[in-house]
């Protein structure tokens, strides 16, 4: 049957095309439809016939483009500077540090730097690629040993071989001089080398093109006493400015279905999931001589890999960037006169206090839901006297146990509560926004383009004595009043945590009053019963949460035909505890991570 | 006041678009123009300053239009170069104008005049080049470095998850292409080395690398392997890799603009560049993270350098990302964070704090303004040859206002602007008129750019 009303034409591929890329918007719309709740009464309508059809239409196209497993588009990915520094600490033993030689960049997907669609190669980038190759280089040259374990051989002409060229040169003067042996040689430390720095064997032309180069960098001066390690140090220049070395690529099949990635392309998914950086010897081990595919197998490596000491740059990685606290590093707002307190040990400290806790909870207590809510903490001594928790002493971090509910759990992280503060005072607005969107995943929509923000406004004239009357103003205007409601009582049972993150009672002389009630009514007083609250809502938690690990290891946003992917995902946190092992090993062998497809394929074309 | 609108077809056919009063002299065909514009000796310039969060409305315009004017508060540090400035009001870059959002489609196109596509990370789109990029395309191969990026944050990381952008527009004017943002120096250390460092008195040299041309060519080569494997999407990819390395290897190759680069560091700009080489070690020894007037002006000198000893024509500096929330609370009368501030309510305590946030902008453009001003050129002066663009994406902070723009011009770009003017434009006017008025002085000659419908006559000599 066909029906074309406005424009819509139900059968055309691009109309269905638009409805998936916007799938879940257009769920929403068929649901809000079904429930009679839009359009509105005043708006036009179309005949019910019509509007049945539509809303069936779009359902059937919904359904359809869910019906056959798609693993979305999978673009190759740069290495971010974060998975370039640990890739050159493996593979070469040197600790290069990327965050100020490499221009900044910015991040996509769910806000995380290892998205496709946001790293960039520009000329500048390019060129410090080539600088930082060199310098990397350089520094492995200025040790004898280090130079050796990367290069164990040195070729050297013996007597008779020097001999045969000169009389050669003599003979034939206008030829070139070559001789196998060095290539032989090269080639031997060369292949290695690069098959681990492209996490992948090479075809006979990219073999053949090294040794084109070895030979150029060689011959051209063989005289020379160290022509063979010249010649080596330009290898790995060239291999590490190579697209094979700076992308992670899987090749591309022409099928028209999606086709699981190959063993090789598995092993760098996982390691930069994992360790945000290369396949160790063993994994790519494991890629050549068993089917990393294969369930057992896959799990069996996935749990090795956790519990080896890089997993802890996965921490590193995604907790401070999934929860907005990378900037702890750099250069924070906070007003330092206001602050004398807030030095730069106590920003890192912050800092690692995330990524501490996300780690321990990640690999040792294994339940995530303790991100939201725990009765201990990871401090050390300066971070504990700021927190008013005494008997922590030394810098080392560790894992303390709390008696004050309040503190346990990411809500009461210094890093957190300052990076959702302005510079020098709270803004319950902030921290409202903040919980929803990062830990909840149900963002308030932005404020009209023309309304200024409220509470913002008066940032300096207002006391956080008269910031809950302020807020107040919010509920006489209609425009405000359904997303404020939404965060400003969050925001404000969060107030007895000061702009950096310290516990008080009061503002001065008047104590402070936490209590509030969320949008469905439920009354709170405080951040520990604010917790309880947000635990009972721990299915948001787990779809979000399940969101941004899908995000961050599949390098893109999540799409519409994800969604079985998510709901497994989910399901895995609420039936299983919310085991983090469990968790990761369901996210490695979702069908997204496993499989891609082509964008060369005609069905896909548009999508 | 005066604006002749010219046809996209008299553009495209090349004919001298700004038709001078009186009436017989307009009668003179175009290309005498363009011989007279050909006589200036010295290579014309371009930077742009993008100020992040607008300005505060009612202090920013003087009063009066025209060449006899006073300037406005904000814009009484430029004093001395008043009769440099062309103050432009009325104009509008229509295709920020989105209802998605306050800044992001206002930065990411300040220079582009397209439309953005709303996206957190696939196919990330400025809607077109930017102005600088087009010129750095024309004139940029005639430097050594073709355009310089510079800037004083970090991008900010992250996606705003309310509206649905990546925060990557917010920190992003130059597009060396619609979806292939320009990187930027944001270290006063990285940008000055890359220029300067072989040319610092008493300092070495970096070393030679021999084999790195032959790494560069040789690398090309996996690109051409690697095609023939992968998707549409990869290819594009590598499309863009291709095209950094080839930039770099031009460079290397560049003999000529080296020379000529070369030749130009004169015993003045050494002694310059030694100055700066310890003012950049004693900032970042004392005052890193704590001064950022200081910061902000040794990348200005940067650009100084840059420009005088003719490294680069092209030059865009970012005071801050979009929503920029620096704490300003390090000037007298200001208590707090930049966009907090320009969320005024209209309260004048705000405003007043907001105004003073502005006019610390102006100060650091004064100062690019003045040290241009203070080097000879010919018998001129280097901002005399340079068209230094001062400017923000939206008005009023407090709205998000992309109506009637805070813009400012300074210097006559080899002569051919006729500075000291306060022009009032109609509402609306396209700012992109202006960016074809600077093209078309350059004699980039494009029928339009961005959404621009006329040269701006009144701005030219």
């Amino acid at each position: 049957m066909k029906w074309t009303k406005g424009g819509i034409n139900l059968e055309d591929y691009y109309f269905a095309i638009s409805v998936i890329k916007n799938g879940e918007l257009f769920k929403t719309v068929t649901e809000v439809v079904n429930d009679g709740s839009m359009p509105q009464a005043q708006a036009p309508r179309m005949s019910q016939a019509d509007q049945d059809t539509l809303v069936a239409g779009i359902e059937r196209i919904l359904a359809a483009a869910l019906a056959e497993a798609d693993p979305g588009i999978s673009v190759m990915r740069r290495l971010s500077h974060r998975e370039y520094k640990y890739t050159v600490l493996d593979l070469l033993d040197v600790d290069f540090e990327t965050a100020k030689y490499f221009p900044s960049e910015g991040s996509g997907g769910e806000g995380f730097d290892n998205q496709s669609g946001t790293l960039f190669i520009s000329p500048l980038t390019m060129e410090r690629y080539y600088n930082a190759a060199d310098s990397i280089v350089r520094r492995i040259q200025a040790d004898d040993n280090h130079w050796r374990k990367i290069i164990p051989a040195n070729y050297k002409p013996g007597l008779t071989r020097r001999l045969v060229n000169s009389i050669l040169a003599f003979v034939y003067p206008d030829r070139e001089i070559h001789w196998d042996r060095p290539e032989i040689e090269a080639k031997k430390i060369m292949i290695p080398f690069a098959t681990r720095a492209y996490r992948r064997f090479l075809s006979n032309e990219e073999e053949d093109q090294l040794m084109t180069f070895f030979r150029t960098a060689y011959f051209s001066n063989w005289q020379d006493k160290e022509a063979f390690d010249y010649a080596m140090s330009g290898v790995l220049k060239r291999i590490l400015v190579s697209p094979n070395f700076l992308y992670r690529m899987e090749v591309n099949s022409h099928s028209q279905k999606p086709y699981p990635i190959n063993n090789f392309e598995l092993a760098s998914r996982l390691s930069y999931l994992l360790w945000s950086s290369m396949p160790d010897e063993r994994l790519l081990d494991v890629a050549y001589r068993e089917d990393l595919h294969q369930p057992s197998i896959l799990k069996r490596e996935v749990l090795r890999m956790m519990d080896d000491r890089k997993f802890r740059r996965f921490s590193e990685s995604f907790a401070p960037q999934w929860l907005g606290v990378e900037e702890m590093l750099y250069a924070p707002l906070t007003d330092q006169e206001l602050f004398p307190e807030f030095t730069p040990e106590l920003r890192h400290d912050m800092h690692e206090e995330v990524v501490g806790y996300f780690h321990e909870v990640f690999t040792k207590k294994r339940n995530l839901l303790h991100l939201l809510d725990s009765d201990y903490a990871w401090l050390n001594e300066d971070l504990a006297k700021h927190y008013d928790i005494e008997g922590v002493e030394g810098s080392e971090f560790r894992t303390v146990q709390i008696s004050d509910r309040n503190r346990g759990g990411l809500l009461g992280m210094g890093a957190v509560l300052t990076a959702t503060s302005l510079p020098v005072r709270t803004s319950p607005v902030l921290r409202g926004q903040w919980v929803l969107e990062q830990v909840l995943g149900d963002p308030a929509p932005p404020p009209p383009a023309d309304v200024p923000a409220l509470e913002d406004a008066k940032n300096n004239d207002v006391s956080e004595l008269d910031l809950r009357s302020l807020l107040e103003l919010h509920r006489e205007d209609q425009a405000c009043l359904g997303c404020h409601q939404k965060m400003d009582p969050i925001g404000l049972g969060l107030e007895n945590f000061d702009a950096i993150g310290r516990w008080r009672d009061s503002y001065g002389p008047v104590p402070i009053n936490t209590a509030g009630a969320l949008l469905d009514g439920r009354k709170f007083k405080g951040p520990e019963e604010l917790k309880g609250l947000f635990l009972e809502d721990k299915n948001k938690f787990a779809k979000n949460f399940s969101r941004k690990m899908l995000s961050y290891a599949l390098g893109r946003n999540v799409e519409f035909i994800d969604t079985p992917t998510l709901e497994s995902l989910t399901n895995e946190l609420m039936n299983n505890n919310f085991d983090s092992q469990s968790f990761m090993l369901t996210l490695v062998n979702s069908y997204p991570f496993l499989n891609r497809r082509s964008d060369l394929a005609e069905r896909y074309k548009g999508i | 006041m005066t604006r002749i609108p010219i046809s996209r077809r008299r553009l495209l056919k090349g004919v001298g678009a700004c038709i001078a009063l009186p009436f017989l002299e307009a009668m003179v065909p175009s290309k005498v123009y363009a011989a007279h514009y050909a006589q200036s000796p010295s290579p014309q310039r371009f930077a742009c300053l993008f100020m992040p969060n607008g300005v505060n409305p009612t202090k920013w315009n003087p009063e009066k239009t025209g060449m006899d004017f006073e300037l406005s508060p904000i814009l009484k540090p430029l004093e001395a170069q008043k009769n440099e400035l062309l103050i432009l009001a009325g104009m509008m870059n229509k295709n920020s104008h989105t209802r998605e959002d306050g800044h992001y489609t206002k930065t990411a196109n300040f220079l582009t005049s397209m439309r953005i596509a709303k996206t957190v990370d696939a196919k990330v789109d400025s809607g077109g080049i930017s102005l600088d990029q087009l010129m750095a395309q024309h004139i940029g191969k005639d430097t050594f470095f073709p355009s310089l990026q510079y800037g004083l944050d970090r991008i900010r990381s992250g996606v705003d998850l309310a509206v649905g952008f990546t925060r990557l527009y917010g920190g992003t004017i130059s597009w060396q292409g619609r979806n292939q943002p320009c990187s930027r120096e944001i270290d006063p250390r990285m940008a000055f080395d890359r220029l300067f460092r072989n040319y610092v008195p008493g300092k070495k040299p970096l070393p030679h690398d021999p084999l790195k041309k032959t790494v560069l060519d040789l690398v090309k080569d996996d690109v051409r392997i690697l095609e023939k494997q992968l998707g549409i999407e990869d290819q594009n990819k590598l499309g863009e890799y291709l095209e950094a390395v080839n930039s770099v290897e031009k460079r290397l190759n560049d003999r000529q603009n080296l020379a000529d680069f070369e030749s130009h560091i004169t015993p003045d700009i050494r002694k310059e560049l030694s100055k700066m080489d310890l003012r950049i070690d004693e900032w970042a020894e004392y005052a890193e993270g704590v001064d950022v007037t200081e910061k902000t002006r040794l990348m200005l000198d940067i650009i100084v350098l840059a420009f005088w000893s003719d490294a680069s024509r092209i030059a865009t500096f970012m005071f801050g990302n979009s929503v920029s929330n620096r704490n300003f609370s390090f000037l007298e009368g200001v208590e707090g964070a930049h966009h907090s501030i320009s969320h005024h309510t209209d309260d004048p305590r705000m405003l007043d704090q907001y105004e003073k946030i502005n006019r610390w902008h102006i100060e650091q453009y004064g100062y690019l303004l003045s040290r241009l001003q203070s080097i000879k050129e010919g018998d001129r002066n280097l901002l005399d040859n340079s068209m230094i663009m001062f400017g923000s994406g939206l008005r009023d902070g407090n709205r998000h206002s992309p109506f009637d723009l805070p813009i400012v011009v300074a210097g006559k770009g080899g002569g051919k602007f006729k500075t000291g003017q306060h022009i009032r434009y109609p509402d609306k006017t396209p700012l992109a008129n202006l960016y074809q008025t600077m093209l078309y002085s350059m004699d980039i000659e494009v029928p339009q750019f961005g959404d621009s419908e006329t040269v701006l006559c009144d701005l030219l000599v």
